[in-house]
């Protein structure tokens, strides 16, 4: 795990560090008979610039770890750090501190508020980012910005999800955390959301976990994870990453 | 087996309870109300009726000087008159040893053999008089509570000028005494009027009026029309000193029930409903957006092929067993409350028996109303989901045009934080939305106001009938018209600040076909303890001839200044005059007719001679003046006004504020519950897209703010909203009753106001907590996970 990738484009200038650890991950909901598990044991080191794809079925546990690695969800044991933040036992405050300044997240349902229009979604996240981009240019690096003045009720799917995507990026976050950004979108539509997305990693350097149920994503990655029953079962780095446009499914 | 949408019935209710609960105090406010006050009305209205029906209210009374016994059967005569009860009753004072205060009286004989055919007596306590025992004296109950007088105890009576002592042997309640009032004062004085009930032999002796009577009472035969019987007895009468035969309506007890029972009316009968339609319309808007806010499980339902008839029986199910619970709670609440309330109405209407009546029907109706009220909005809401292709319902409704606002866009969204932008788009993007919401909450105030109102109404009435208009500390009535002299020795009791002599005849006006009794007030020209007002409180100047009316009586018989009126005089010679109505003055207790007291004195054919003297006296040495005046001879009773306005707030003003307290706490309860769930509704709609905002790394403070300045807009349109609509209402409910001799004026103070938006802000607030707690425990995760 520790061994990293020297072929990888994007991470290839970038010194070896580990901005995620996390030991011993376990999530549990309910107790007793009832008792669900979502995550078991986990342990992973991320590193600067990486981009990771987490494959696995329903009920794997995949979401429950970005989740937590989003600081959206608290494991039951075990910890999480990013950089020097811990994740784990953070208080409500800090973890919104923590989304607020590093992460950005896109989602399957895209999550626009739908009484502001396509500029103001992405400048309401601006509106409370440290260091942010002009709006207008993280539009245009998802290829909207003629798009900017309609409402999100107005735009097909994909086109909400590049905006998802924009309003992710315009704070230059440190982390882009994506749950099946492609899942409601067809083929041609969700390839130039995962364009958007690789654009990202690749241009600002940050640091990328899509989940996805669609393996053929996997190529994007620079380490592709395989999920099971909680646990971390396979781990598959990628020398050959391919192009957003290449990806077939 | 049982259906599963039943069980999901279950578990929505329980899983909304605590929204079920606010829309269930809302039902059960509004029911709660409607039923306590109007099944109270009820109950007033059917003890007087029982009253006069069980103890024989008489329909048509008349007074004379002396008119022989035979005249009693020229009186059965008279085509439309069926029993006929002459007896002889005279003004008379009492005296008691604990009290400087001069009490007046009413001694009426009873006929030799029991109980007289017409205006009996129900007897409380004791028992009848011994025909053997003509000392033996019966008196009303009032008196005797309010002065504590026990059976057995004997009573100084001035009788004629000549002192008795009489025994009370027993107290009762009459018909024509459910208020024991005198024409001097506008309201019954318990303590210092006392009506006794004697022996025939004894009370005619007394007053040397055997084989002879001066007052009779009589009923109307069925069908007979009352105006040209009275006329008939007026002619038979006259030669024998008739001061004008008159019915229940110029009675003064019934009179001053009537108004009361009006007053009631307003307060139970008008407001209620009003109260009770506003509950409604509030239900209705709460249910529609609580039906609105599971349009995606209504698209489900749908999709997996339920038909719509099916979906809208659930919702009725939902819906039904809320307004059920309500009503029922709301039920058990009134019934419990009008108990309570009727309780207190007992020390104000003397009747023999006042018990809460709940009618079935009544039940019934407030039930149904809440529950088709529920029905109609849960269906409305329903049917417009439905009509959608499934597909179509179950994404979220399209947010309206909402680039209309261009403002918003270009100038707004540069200037304004985004979480605003975000609130002004919701709100304005739905206006009929938030125009029902708004409305709702505006609503509230006019409940609250309805409570509170009646605080202002009274305080306005005290101030400007005893304040302004009376303005003497105290009355004296006299026995017989005194000259000037009288008022130089009251002016020169030490104690005595001011006194002023007033002429007080009964009199009656006829306008056309519309007659009015009630008394003349002569005042001396610049009278400074009673000045009368018009409606801006303004001193009208009492004219040099002609009359002044008020303007209840003004509007009763409809007259205006310069019409003519003819006004009889009720006593002495009885002189009939065509004068000019010079102005109407604005008399808020009690309605007169205000002359000049020579002008008067004149109509009368008298000297200048008074019978009334009103006084302001040093409070320190009010003692001591009573105690002179106790001594003099010709005074006949006493009035304190301090007294009556203890009584007044003891009684009128206790039993109205009872209710108006209700109203204003079921007006909160109201207020909170739709506060609350405008806000509770906004949350639930909006779960995903504020758990969204969290996401994306706004602070709980920031979403809150969204929510909230969403709910303040509202707020801040609603609260002039509410406080325009309360007003009108009330004028409206007000004027209802402008017709009716006693007026409540529409009168709200400024600090009413104030409080009822202050009650409604801190409903607002508390739901702002509520609203912050769910932000605060907003779970994040699973609210991503379901997406509805």
């Amino acid at each position: 795990m520790q061994a990293h990738e020297r072929e990888a484009k994007s991470s290839a200038a970038l010194p070896p560090v580990p901005v995620f650890v996390a030991r011993g991950l376990s999530k549990f909901y309910g107790s007793g008979d009832s008792q669900v598990t979502a995550l078991k044991n986990v342990d992973l080191d991320i590193q600067q610039g990486e981009f990771i794809v987490l494959l696995g079925p329903s009920g794997s546990g995949k979401s429950t770890l970005l989740n937590i690695l989003g600081g959206l969800d608290a494991p039951t044991s075990g910890s999480a750090k990013w950089r020097d933040h811990q994740l784990t036992g953070a208080s409500d405050d800090e973890l919104t501190t923590y989304r607020r300044e590093h992460v950005g997240f896109v989602f399957q349902f895209y999550n626009l508020i739908p009484s502001l229009n396509v500029e103001e979604n992405v400048r309401l996240v601006a509106q409370i980012a440290s260091d942010p981009m002009d709006p207008r240019e993280a539009l245009e690096l998802v290829g909207l910005s003629h798009r900017a003045r309609h409402f999100p009720s107005q735009l097909s799917g994909g086109e909400q999800q590049r905006v998802a995507v924009a309003r992710a990026i315009v704070k230059r976050p440190d982390i882009l955390l994506c749950d099946e950004p492609t899942g409601a979108l067809d083929v041609d539509t969700g390839r130039l959301v995962l364009a958007a997305i690789a654009k990202v990693n690749a241009q600002l350097g940050t640091t990328t976990i899509v989940i996805t149920h669609n393996s053929a994503i996997a190529g994007m990655a620079d380490r592709v994870l395989r999920l099971s029953g909680g646990r971390i079962v396979k781990e598959e780095p990628n020398p050959n990453r391919i192009a957003a446009e290449d990806v077939q499914w | 087996m049982v259906n599963v949408l039943d069980v999901k019935v279950l578990r929505d209710l329980w899983s909304m309870r605590l929204q079920v609960l606010s829309i269930a105090m809302l039902v059960a406010a509004g029911v709660a109300v409607f039923v306590m006050s109007v099944s109270n009305y009820r109950a007033l209205v059917g003890a007087m009726e029982s009253h006069y029906r069980n103890e024989r209210f008489a329909d048509l009374f008349a007074g004379m000087t002396r008119a022989p016994l035979v005249i009693a059967d020229r009186l059965r005569e008279i085509d439309g008159i069926g029993i006929v009860e002459t007896r002889v009753a005279k003004p008379v004072r009492v005296i008691r040893q604990d009290t400087n205060m001069p009490i007046s009286g009413r001694i009426i004989s009873l006929p030799a053999k029991g109980q007289p055919l017409l205006n009996r007596l129900h007897l409380v306590q004791g028992r009848w008089p011994d025909p053997l025992h003509p000392q033996e004296v019966i008196i009303n109950a009032a008196y005797a509570e309010a002065r504590a007088v026990r059976m057995g105890e004997s009573i100084d009576v001035v009788l004629n000028g000549r002192l008795q002592g009489f025994r009370v042997v027993g107290s009762a309640l009459s018909p024509e005494f459910v208020f024991a009032t005198r024409s001097a004062v506008p309201l019954p004085d318990d303590r210092n009027f006392v009506v006794l009930w004697a022996a025939e032999n004894a009370v005619a002796s007394a007053f040397d009026m055997k084989g002879a009577f001066n007052d009779v009472a009589m009923t109307l035969a069925p069908k007979a029309s009352i105006a040209p019987v009275l006329d008939k007895v007026d002619r038979l009468l006259a030669p024998y000193g008739g001061t004008g035969a008159y019915d229940r309506g110029d009675q003064p007890s019934h009179r001053f029930l009537e108004d009361e029972l009006a007053e009631q009316e307003t307060l139970s009968i008008f407001m209620p409903c009003v109260f009770f339609g506003i509950a409604a319309f509030l239900l209705n808007v709460v249910i529609g957006r609580m039906v609105e806010a599971q349009r995606g499980q209504i698209a489900s339902l749908k999709a997996l092929g339920f038909a719509n008839g099916t979906i809208a029986l659930h919702y009725f199910k939902l819906v039904t067993a809320i307004a059920l619970l309500g009503s029922a709670v709301g039920l058990a609440l009134g019934w419990w409350l009008g108990i309570g309330v009727v309780g207190s109405y007992r020390a104000f209407f003397r009747f023999p028996s006042l018990e809460a009546q709940f009618e079935p029907w009544l039940l019934v109706a407030a039930t149904l109303v809440s529950v088709v009220a529920a029905n109609l909005a849960a269906v409305t809401s329903v049917y417009r989901i439905a009509v959608l292709p499934p597909a179509e319902a179950m994404r979220p409704a399209t947010p309206p045009a909402l680039q209309t606002f261009a403002w918003l866009q270009t100038v707004g969204s540069r200037l304004i934080p985004l979480q605003y932008i975000i609130a002004a788009r919701t709100t304005l993007g739905r206006p009929i939305r938030t125009l029902l919401s708004t409305i709702g909450i505006a609503l509230a105030i006019p409940l609250i106001l309805f409570g509170l109102y009646w605080f202002d109404a009274i305080d306005y009435m005290i101030d400007v009938s005893f304040s302004r208009v009376e303005r003497g500390d105290a009355f004296l009535t006299f026995t017989e018209p005194v000259s000037t002299d009288a008022l130089y020795e009251l002016r020169s009791l030490p104690g005595v600040l001011n006194a002023e002599l007033q002429r007080v005849v009964p009199v009656r006006l006829r306008a056309g076909y519309r007659t009015y009794r009630t008394s003349a007030i002569g005042l001396d020209p610049g009278s400074e303890l009673r000045i009368p007002r018009d409606k801006a409180l303004q001193p009208v100047s009492i004219p040099a001839d002609g009359i002044m009316l008020s303007r209840q009586i003004a509007s009763q018989l409809d007259l205006h200044v310069g019409d003519t009126v003819s006004i009889e005089v009720l006593e002495g010679t009885r002189v009939v005059r065509e004068v000019i109505v010079r102005r109407i003055s604005n008399d808020i207790l009690g309605s007169s007719v205000t002359m000049d007291r020579s002008a008067l004195n004149r109509l009368m054919k008298e000297g200048p001679v008074a019978n009334v003297a009103a006084l302001r006296i040093d409070p320190a040495q009010s003692e001591l003046v009573w105690s002179r005046i106790k001594s003099m001879p010709k005074i006949e009773g006493s009035s304190v006004k301090a007294l009556w306005l203890a009584l007044f707030n003891e009684t009128i003003g206790g039993m109205v504020l009872i209710g108006a307290l209700i109203l204003a706490g079921f007006g909160m309860l109201i207020a909170i519950g739709v506060v609350y769930n405008s806000a509770r509704i906004a949350l639930q709609e909006r779960a995903w897209e504020l758990a969204g905002l969290r996401i994306i790394g706004l602070t709980r403070h920031e979403v809150f703010a969204v929510v909230v300045s969403e709910l303040v807009a509202e707020l801040v349109v609603a609260i002039p909203l509410g406080i325009l609509i309360g007003r009108y209402l009330i004028e409206l409910i007000a004027s209802a009753r402008a017709s009716q001799s006693f007026q409540i004026p529409a009168v709200i103070n400024p600090s009413s106001y104030v409080l009822a938006s202050l009650l409604v802000i801190a409903a607002a607030f508390a739901s702002f907590m509520m609203i912050r707690r769910r932000i605060d425990t907003l779970d994040l995760v699973a609210v991503l996970k379901t997406r509805d």
